[in-house]
């Protein structure tokens, strides 16, 4: 079959206008056509099959797993839609070109409507649920498009917004009623969901999944209370509304409910609720239209009424009624979209839409008055048009209903109420616009429109007549088609006959037709009527409620993000005791069954100061050099601890990085205040964050005090059992850190580069001005470098650089190693700037720090690829024992280098960071306190 | 070993050299140079990580023991399907940053090609560890660039949210200590493999501390994630930073993400006996307030940046859905939706960076202001990427949403889960929508001063856009894809597995 | 014999801490503070070495040489930094 690529041959064509919009209208509107009408083609090829009643069906595997295939099926309904739409589709291509003035731009427009095309045909033809989806949406967003298309002004903007979120949320609705129904059938191909009713209706997800979908097609099809979008969206280009209002767009709601007819109606819900919305949606639809004095306002509120017929007709329970809904789809689709052409001619040859000034056109387009006047006819039910024969059939089925009980008989009552204003705005469309005396103040002469602009108008105007003289010749075999692939089953008798005879319908088509011409000769005291009601503009009210939920977000959003980090460290915070502390309400103690150490004096005052200091850095917290100082005895004693713990590495670590720490802090509390303000936080935050600060530093506490007490089987007897065996030192830690871990090792002098880089990176380009003044408002020494502190300075530099040179040596087997070398090193080098100053020390050491960064890191990485040579993993050791004369028996490891790389990488770090710290005010330091 | 055994390692190392080759003479003064050598580098980082991918499916996990110490004493990298497809989203996303900020982004302030270079070592080696201590080491890592990419460019706002992001994410590195602490003080192991054949065989006593430590793991990767309660840092920090950095960050929140899915869905999962899935009472509320609250904010955006940094949220919330719902289905969905949720934001982000620079003062604000010169050029991909962030068809938001509905089951939680991520993929449709007209049709007058996006940037913008169609096309495969990582990843993997694949 | 004369040393010097420890946090000025400071350093050499003394050991006396070492700089810092205000000029 050849249908297979009718979908693929619009989606190749989006470009084209593109491509071809360069060259003139004609040649890019003609190169637009060709890939429609050949799938229209493809179509007709395939149509003898379709009527006569053969489905078909293919697939190809797209995404298994979400049960997506690319399915495509053709049978009698999706025939109907496809001719429609390409049919349809391209005429309007036609008319467009005609219609589209040089400003706009032509190559785009086919784009979005092709686009659309592509869109309409995928949905009507496919055979998985979730590809129907798929091109439902797309659908909604080439509308977008296509109604915003003149997006200069507001009302598109508007019109095309609205329109996308009502269809949008009902696609969103419809997707998740196709996934509910795909879980329920276990299938997402249609040839086995419609085969799947009884199952579907009793199970007990069959309600959800309704109004889902109703959901899905009510926002698509305009019906109450979703109408409200299709008006505005008559801010787009005629052409579009054509194309969109009459034959797709909205029609794809419609189609949803025809396509899913056999599975999800027949039962009493869908009757009730399908039924009652159409009917609503027709009355309110044809009673406001009478009043809208916008050509194309008039036109749309007609269609939301037809729609409302056409779902009305769907929700009937009776076989012949879904027949009905099928023909008036066709009926619909051919008179409004002549419709709509006919009123984008009147648009765009008398440059205004409103009825109020379009008077007596007969005279200056007669040919185009004639075409529109059948159309309407049409529309409004007159014998021997389309119209007339769907209309009838409509009526026959309202008479013949049940599903509101007693109350039945208000259905043919108010059908022909509908039918009466469908006469009445029908004849308003003629009578004002074509007679009724003479143009008031139009910008230009009405004239007719070229000629090829009318033959899309002409065309369907000639169908209506045709279809509507010879229905059983004409479209009886693609209804017969169609509506069996509605009803799913073989078609019950009807015929399509002009006259059935005198009958109660024909009477309601008379009576609607009196009715409607009486409405229309009292339309003043209506009209009088009607404006005592307050105007109201979907749009405005639309956009108003927008953005009250905008605001109202905004508002919840300030709350929440109130910019106060005090707050938000608060939410990190207590949202960390939450989790925490319950589990350990469950625990009966924390103490472990490991013997804690003996208490001693020596201890306890360590312990002692060591909460004295932690207490007074977070009283002191706002004099910031007192918390530093207090800082520093925390520091230390915490050194001591590790030294009495015997953690000597531990020790000498967090000596050397104490040191570095108050250095770097005073360097930048230069440029702080030194008194933080005091307190602003109001005392119920203090005692908020205390109560959590503290809370936290229990828990902890806790589950140290338990985790300590607690004997544990850890790794760390490997690393002890295998240091000396494995990893060719004695110093563990050491080993660790180099051989075992590593890979942590290499991170983390990663990160202390990083770090500096960053810290360049954030000052580099700052200059910062100096107070001549201290805090206290004295004034500062004036002695830069004191001999002293010089003289000291340098002559210990030597001892430093052994010292540190002694320390990485021995690391690998006693304490020590690269990290607490490179840091004395730094120190060292930091005493020489603090003593002789910047200028000084740039002198001696010419090369720039982040070097060294560098070269250690590519020292640490060159050892670990080193491992690659003999065939091991990154960061693999080495190590060896040697021995030469005098010097007697040493070991070489691939580890030192390692460490080598790690000593560097922290000089660098170090002194990238504070001695450009120090540089900040170099150059100027100006000459104070001289006095 | 020939050298693609080490390729595991590669993703590391590559940055890695490359970022500190950078700092060399003669690189690191000519800015030219630069860009040539970490666009090639980032080319490579594709080629491995795509060998990468390529070799996990073919062969199955791979495993490298560094330093040649087996697990659980020593430290191994562990690429299953997951991680190894991390890799390549974060090389991928790498090269369009970098080819981005090739066009003069990176002009703005010292060693950015070096600490990008970093930063996607940081995010490799957290997406490739195996061990506890080294998540910790490589999430410093990416922190601590992260930190200095943040405030490229200067400006007071930037440096304000970095101070922020700074301080939360300080507090966040000591929990990460103290929770690691706690849970090697009961494991006594730090290995992934080996502290998850430990869990189920714990005491009492040790089993609530060990709840403890790993509910606090829950906070820390939840801050580097953004969630509820802890995502305030997020909006704004993405917001006011330099566009490649912002894109490059779209793959942040996804590590803690990733972290949480390893840590909670996995070790702390079906398999941990008494601790089995002790996170799902948190998370369940959390998932669905973070979708709720990131929508709320979606809606309140007034700006390009901020709105995309909300709908990462959403994302993360969507995610944290998918880690919660505890299977094979929910987790296949949840790696499709991630990368496809990463890629989109990362793009939207490079755009919004052209949109604000063609925008003048009214920058990427949703005001009226002169008509961008390049308007139809950024229209385009934007309505593209906001089709995509809504989870509209064609593109391959839809995708994952619909993978992701499929893959509730229960009915009870269908309604809250489906209702919610429909809410928040039309509310992402409002807002987008009213950005998009706002920005590129609500204008007066032309712009012609303004800055034109170079084709670099464009090329930039395109690897990514390009990607979400392909996506779909290939769905098939991806899924299939993702499918495999989720079965790897919820299997777990046992000290024994890891060291039989070692060998 | 050695062994009580370390202990009591120890015990003075721990007291010695606790009152440099008193001075440091009462002040009244930073000077003292600073003063107190590092004499604590000095005061924790000795009870280092007194330490490694105790136990028989020499792996504390690299930590009494550091601080010895290191202390200074600090000292050298904060004074600089009352002085001078910006420490590295």
């Amino acid at each position: 079959m050849h249908y297979f690529w009718v979908p693929f041959l619009p989606m190749l064509g989006i470009i084209i206008p593109l491509l071809t919009n360069k060259f003139n209208r004609s040649t890019c509107a003609l190169a637009t056509a060709l890939l429609p009408a050949l799938a229209l083609g493809l179509i007709l090829f395939d149509l003898p099959a379709v009527l006569d009643g053969q489905a078909f069906t293919q697939s190809i595997e797209w995404i298994p797993l979400l049960g997506l295939n690319l399915s495509f099926r053709l049978d009698g309904l999706s025939v109907l839609f496809s001719l429609l739409i390409l049919g349809i589709g391209l005429l309007v291509i036609l008319y467009a070109r005609y219609y589209l003035s040089e400003k706009d731009h032509m190559g785009r427009f086919y784009c979005y409507l092709i686009m659309f095309m592509t869109a309409m045909l995928g949905i009507v033809m496919s055979n998985n649920m979730l590809q129907l989806w798929f091109y439902w949406e797309l659908t909604s967003i080439s509308s977008f498009l296509l109604i915003s298309f003149w997006s200069h002004s507001s009302d598109a903007r508007k019109g095309a917004r609205m329109a996308l979120t009502i269809t949008g949320a009902g696609g969103l609705a419809l997707l998740a009623g196709i996934v509910l129904l795909g879980e329920v059938v276990g299938s997402y191909q249609l040839n086995v969901v419609l085969n799947s009713a009884e199952l579907v209706q009793q199970h007990p997800y069959y309600l959800a999944i309704l109004s889902l979908f109703l959901l899905g097609a009510f926002t698509k099809s305009a019906q109450f209370p979703f109408h409200f979008w299709l008006p505005h969206a008559m801010a787009a280009p005629t052409p579009v509304s054509a194309y969109l209002h009459s034959a797709t767009m909205v029609k794809a709601g419609i189609f949803l409910l025809a396509r899913f007819y056999p599975v999800l109606a027949g039962t009493e819900v869908w009757f009730v609720v399908v039924s009652l919305t159409g009917l609503f949606t027709l009355l309110l639809g044809a009673y406001t239209a009478l009043f809208k004095h916008d050509l194309k306002g008039l036109l749309a509120y007609s269609t939301i009424s037809h729609l409302g017929l056409i779902v009305l007709l769907l929700g009937l329970n009776t076989e012949l009624a879904a027949i009905a809904a099928v023909f008036h789809i066709i009926n619909h689709a051919i008179f409004k979209a002549s419709l709509f052409m006919a009123a984008g001619i009147i648009d765009h040859e008398s440059g205004s839409r409103d009825m109020r000034k379009l008077n007596g056109l007969w005279k200056y387009m007669p040919i185009t008055a004639t075409l529109a006047m059948v159309a309407s006819a049409s529309m409004a039910g007159v014998p021997l048009l389309n119209g007339f024969l769907s209309k009838e059939m409509f009526f026959t089925e309202t008479l013949d209903q049940s599903i509101l009980g007693s109350l039945s008989w208000l259905i043919p009552v108010l059908a022909t109420i509908g039918g009466a204003f469908a006469v009445a705005y029908s004849l308003r469309f003629i009578h004002d616009v074509f007679f009724n005396g003479e143009p008031k103040g139009l910008t230009k002469t009405p004239h007719e429109p070229p000629r090829y602009m009318r033959v899309p108008v002409e065309i369907l105007v000639a169908l209506c007549l045709v279809v509507g003289i010879f229905p059983a010749y004409t479209v009886g075999p693609l209804l017969d088609s169609a509506s069996l692939a509605v009803l799913n089953h073989p078609l019950p008798e009807f015929s399509l006959a002009i006259w059935h005879g005198f009958n109660i319908p024909l009477l309601m088509s008379g009576l609607a037709i009196a009715g409607g011409l009486a409405i229309y000769l009292n339309r003043k005291p209506l009209f009088r009527f009607e404006g005592l009601f307050p105007a109201i503009d979907a749009k405005i009210k639309f956009e108003g409620a927008i953005q009250a939920c905008v605001r109202w977000a905004q508002k919840v959003n300030q709350t929440l993000e109130s910019g106060s980090l005090q707050r938000y460290a608060f939410w990190l915070c207590f949202f960390a005791l939450a989790l925490i502390a319950p589990p350990l309400l469950d625990l009966d103690t924390t103490r472990g069954s490991q013997a804690e150490y003996p208490l001693n004096g020596a201890v306890a005052i360590a312990a002692v100061l060591l909460v004295a200091g932690s207490l007074a850095t977070v009283i002191w917290s706002h004099y910031r050099l007192i918390a530093l100082l207090m800082l520093s005895l925390v520091g230390l004693v915490v050194s001591i601890t590790f030294a009495y713990f015997s953690a000597p590495d531990l020790a000498l670590t967090q000596l050397s990085v104490e040191i570095v720490t108050v250095i770097l802090l005073l360097l930048a509390l230069y440029f702080f205040p030194q008194h933080t303000p005091t307190s602003k936080s109001r005392p119920s935050h203090f005692v908020r964050d205390l109560a959590v600060a503290s809370l936290i530093g229990c828990i902890i506490g806790s589950i140290c005090f338990a985790l300590m007490t607690s004997p544990l089987d850890s790794i760390s007897e490997f690393f002890i059992a295998n240091a000396k065996t494995g990893g060719g030192g004695t110093n563990v830690v050491n080993v660790i850190l180099v051989d075992f871990r590593g890979f942590d090792t290499f991170g983390e002098i990663t990160v202390l580069g990083i770090a500096a880089l960053g810290i360049y990176k954030l000052i580099a380009r700052m200059r910062l001005s100096m107070r001549t003044k201290d805090h206290d408002g004295r004034l500062w020494a004036t002695d830069k470098y004191p001999v002293l502190l010089s003289v000291i300075s340098q002559s210990l530099l030597p001892l430093f650089l052994l010292i540190s040179a002694y320390i990485f040596m021995r690391g690998h087997n006693l304490p020590g190693g690269g990290f607490i070398a490179g840091l004395i090193t730094s120190i060292a080098l930091i005493q020489q700037y603090l003593a002789h100053g910047v200028d000084w020390m740039t002198k001696r050491v010419s090369v720039s720090y982040h070097y060294f960064i560098a070269i250690g890191l590519v020292t640490a990485a060159i050892t670990g690829l080193g491992s690659w040579a003999f065939g091991q993993p990154f960061l693999t050791s080495w190590f060896d024992y040697f021995s030469l004369p005098w010097i007697g028996k040493f070991e070489l490891t691939s580890a030192l280098v390692f460490d080598l790389g790690v000593y560097l990488t922290v000089i660098g770090a170090t002194l990238l960071i504070l001695a450009n710290l120090g540089k900040l005010t170099t150059k100027e330091r100006l000459t104070v306190g001289v006095r | 070993m020939s050298l693609l055994d080490h390729l595991v390692i590669f993703p590391i190392l590559l940055p890695f050299f490359a970022g500190v080759i950078l700092l060399f003479p003669s690189i690191s003064s000519a800015l030219n140079k630069q860009r040539v050598f970490t666009i090639a580098t980032s080319v490579l980082m594709v080629i491995a990580a795509a060998m990468l991918l390529i070799k996990v499916q073919s062969t199955g996990i791979q495993v490298y023991a560094l330093g040649n110490w087996s697990a659980p004493f020593g430290i191994v990298l562990v690429a299953d399907a997951f991680s190894a497809l991390m890799i390549a989203l974060s090389a991928i996303l790498g090269l369009a940053v970098i080819l981005y900020a090739s066009a003069g982004e990176d002009k703005n302030g010292a060693f950015f090609h070096p600490l990008i270079m970093f930063q996607l070592m940081g995010i490799n080696g957290a997406f490739l560890t195996g061990d506890a201590f080294n998540l910790f080491v490589f999430f410093e890592v990416l922190l601590i660039a992260s930190y200095s990419l943040m405030i490229h460019g200067g400006g007071k706002q930037r440096v304000q949210a970095n101070i922020h992001y700074v301080f939360l994410n300080l507090i966040g590195s000591s929990l990460f200590l103290f929770a690691l602490g706690t849970l090697y003080g009961t494991l006594g192991t730090l290995n992934f493999a080996d502290m998850a054949d430990k869990i189920p065989h714990l005491s009492n006593n040790e089993l609530m501390i060990t709840k403890s430590g790993a509910l606090l793991l829950l906070a820390v990767f939840g801050l580097k994630a953004a969630m509820l309660p802890l995502h305030f840092w997020l909006p704004k920090a993405y917001a006011n930073t330099s566009a490649p950095v912002a894109a490059l960050f779209a793959i942040m929140t996804k590590v803690g993400i990733y972290s949480i899915w390893r840590v909670h869905g996995v070790m702390f999962g079906n398999q941990a006996g008494e601790l089995a899935n002790i996170a799902l009472p948190w998370l369940w509320p959390i998932a669905l307030a973070t979708i709720a609250i990131g929508a709320i904010s979606v809606l309140a955006s007034q700006s390009l940046r901020v709105l995309c940094s909300n709908l990462v949220i959403v994302s993360v919330g969507t995610l944290l859905v998918t880690i919660t719902l505890n299977s094979v289905q929910a987790s296949t969905a949840g790696i499709y939706y991630l990368v496809h949720s990463t890629i989109a934001c990362a793009a939207m982000f490079l755009l919004a960076g052209l949109i604000q620079q063609q925008r003048g003062k009214a920058e990427d604000r949703f005001v009226t202001a002169r008509a961008m010169p390049q308007s139809a050029k950024l229209g385009f991909v934007f309505a593209l990427l906001a089709i995509a962030l809504i989870g509209m068809p064609p593109l391959s938001g839809f995708v994952g949403k619909a993978l992701i509905l499929q893959s509730v089951t229960d009915t009870k939680q269908m309604a809250w889960i489906w209702s919610l991520i429909l809410g928040a993929g039309l509310i992402s449709l409002i807002a987008l929508s009213r950005a998009g007209t706002s920005l590129f049709w609500r204008t007066s007058g032309e712009n012609t001063t303004a800055l034109q996006g170079s084709p670099i940037q464009y090329l930039a913008i395109g690897i990514l856009v390009a990607l979400l169609p392909l996506m779909v096309i290939f769905g098939g495969s991806i899924s299939d894809y993702a499918q495999l990582a989720a079965e790897q990843l919820n299997a777990g993997l046992s000290l024994q597995q890891l060291n039989e694949v070692a060998k | 014999m050695l062994s009580y004369a370390t202990l009591f040393a120890s015990g003075l010097i721990c007291i010695a801490l606790a009152l440099n420890a008193w001075r440091l946090i009462v002040g009244p000025t930073t000077p003292d503070r600073i003063i107190a400071v590092d004499t604590m350093y000095i005061n924790s050499i000795a009870l280092i070495i007194l330490l490694g003394l105790y136990q028989g050991t020499t792996s504390y006396y690299e930590s009494a040489l550091l601080i010895a070492l290191l202390g200074f700089v600090s000292t050298a810092a904060f004074c600089k930094y009352l002085l001078r205000g910006d420490i590295i000029e």
